[in-house]
């Protein structure tokens, strides 16, 4: 066990069968990345049970490379907030992450600054993990509870085909997933 | 023959960086040490026999990088592969000729790995012979003697121009923020983008991340439309920079280029040195930007990053140096303190 009680992300988990559906839903969208030739991972923000906003990465599309799924729901929110005329900062907080891939340093920083609740993501980031390639709760540490490892092949084999596809010479990501 | 002085004119002085580079540990930090046992050869006449016996019979892979031989002593084994009671035994029984070598070893520290720059090289070096084959462009990196005058004069503008936007982008109700961004084409010496705080509409509009949009707008993407572009007007695309601030910054830059190269659309006539996110550009910026943008900022294949002033938060030395973690796919080079003062000067405004 983790003796950082705020974090398990090594293990494979199994998740309660809303959460399941949430994260059901974030592979729809990875799945729909990759078919429009973007890194396929996708995300759901979900308040109060209810998904409040769903986002895929967007990095060619927009030609921007800060564009990842996280980011884009998280600019979801900020609008349903300002049409609704409600308080982003508070709602934020209470705002539950389904997430295929774990969260790049850049997203990890950012939710965490957030304060959201809680990140529940697939497959670990060997690349640009915020907690594998760099622990970014040692620096910023976060109220946000994370968990990971469920459906973390699937999630990993979706990354492959992406970097197949992408540059057959690319080198494959790593696989580092720990075995139950 | 003349008896005037000969004024020495081939030797440019040695300029005063006014900013110092954000390295990683690994090369401020001393080599780390290893333990190993040295024995003393009886006659000097049977150093090489020695040599040749020795690397036959212990190899030391682990060790490459220092020299088996110092004076009349040679290298033997590392401290944690055998015991010192057990050297004696251990190279007779393997065929080594013991009288070569006089009975008592002695155990020295020595460079665990290669070392990476001069000054640990010669530290090192003092403890065991080394070798060492120093990169140049490392050398000026870490001894800070990278750019020139003229070099630094270019920096000192771009930074000047940041803290302007930085001053401006408040006075025009862009920003609530005193901070400023510039994102520069080296190759063709242009301002591709300019930065500012956003925040106040969005908790994730960084100056960073406003920056690199704006980046994006030059390549006909961007997520955030903030602004309606310039329309181009020459072959240099503006869609980068805010309009209001691209007008004061014009008056006051006039020998400044602005506007990023053509980018290609047409994904069949994409040249290798077609624009790519910010691959190749240098930021300037006010503040140390934080974690969060820092790998932004990574992501987007900056080349350099010059900041003036630290921040609480930063992730360019204060927090941590992102810039510098192995494992990413990518990395920038920093420097900070460009400026300083006047940064601050803008943080209190
Ligand atoms: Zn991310
Ligand atoms: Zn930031």
């Amino acid at each position: 066990m983790s003796n950082d009680a705020n974090s398990d992300i090594s293990a494979v988990i199994t998740l309660a069968d809303h959460e399941q559906y949430f994260m059901e839903k974030a592979f729809f969208y990875a799945r729909q990345a990759l078919d429009k030739q973007e890194v396929p991972v996708g995300c759901i923000f979900v308040y109060e049970n209810n998904i409040l906003a769903v986002g895929r990465n967007e990095v060619n599309k927009t030609k921007n490379a800060t564009r990842h799924a996280e980011m884009i729901c998280i600019d979801e929110i900020l609008k349903h907030c300002k049409e609704n005329d409600l308080d982003f900062k508070k709602m934020i907080s209470f705002v539950d992450v389904y997430v295929t891939v774990e969260p790049c340093i850049m997203c990890a920083a950012a939710l965490f600054n957030l304060n959201i609740r809680s990140i529940t993501f697939g497959c670990r980031n060997d690349r640009f993990g915020g907690s594998t390639v760099y622990d970014v709760s040692k620096v910023i540490k976060p109220t946000t509870v994370v968990k990971g490892g469920y459906r973390a092949c699937e999630a990993m084999e979706l990354l492959k085909d992406f970097y197949k596809g992408q540059n057959p010479n690319a080198p494959l990501p790593k696989v580092r997933i720990k075995k139950s | 023959m003349s008896s005037a002085k000969r004024v020495k004119l081939d030797v440019p002085e040695q300029e005063e960086q006014p900013f110092i580079p954000i390295l990683a540990n690994e090369l401020l930090e001393d080599t780390p040490l290893t333990k190993v046992f040295v024995g003393k050869i009886q006659d000097s006449k049977s150093i090489s026999e020695v040599i040749k016996s020795l690397n036959l019979l212990l190899p030391i892979p682990s060790l490459a990088h220092l020299k088996r031989i110092n004076k009349q002593e040679v290298l033997l084994v590392s401290t944690s592969d055998l015991a010192k009671d057990k050297i004696y035994e251990y190279l007779e029984t393997n065929g080594f000729n013991i009288n070569l070598l006089y009975t008592d070893f002695r155990e020295v520290e020595v460079a665990k790995i290669a070392p990476k720059t001069r000054l640990q090289y010669e530290k090192v070096q003092k403890l065991w012979p080394c070798n060492f084959h120093p990169d140049k462009y490392l050398e000026k990196l870490v001894t800070n003697t990278l750019f020139n005058s003229l070099e630094i004069n270019v920096h000192k503008t771009y930074m000047s121009m940041a803290i302007l936007v930085a001053t401006e982008a408040k006075k025009l109700h862009i920003t609530e923020y005193d901070s400023g961004v510039v994102v520069v084409d080296p190759k063709v010496n242009s301002v591709v983008a300019l930065g500012y705080s956003e925040s106040h509409h969005n908790p994730c509009k960084h100056p960073s991340m406003v920056a690199i949009d704006n980046v994006a707008k030059t390549q006909s993407g961007g997520a955030w439309k903030s602004y309606e572009p310039i329309p181009d007007s020459s072959n240099l695309n503006l869609n980068g920079c805010h309009p209001k601030l691209f007008k004061i910054l014009l008056k006051k830059f006039p020998h400044i280029n602005f506007g990023a190269s053509k980018f290609q659309i047409d994904h069949e006539q994409k040249e290798p040195s077609d624009p790519y996110l910010c691959t190749g550009y240098y930021i300037y910026l006010t503040r140390e930007p934080c974690i969060m943008c820092a790998m932004a900022l990574i992501h987007s294949r900056v080349k350099r990053v010059f900041y003036g002033k630290s921040s609480d938060n930063g992730g360019l030395g204060t927090l941590y140096k992102i810039h510098v973690i192995k494992d990413l796919n990518h990395h920038y080079e920093v420097f900070r303190t460009l400026c300083e003062n006047k940064c601050e000067l803008v943080n209190e405004l």
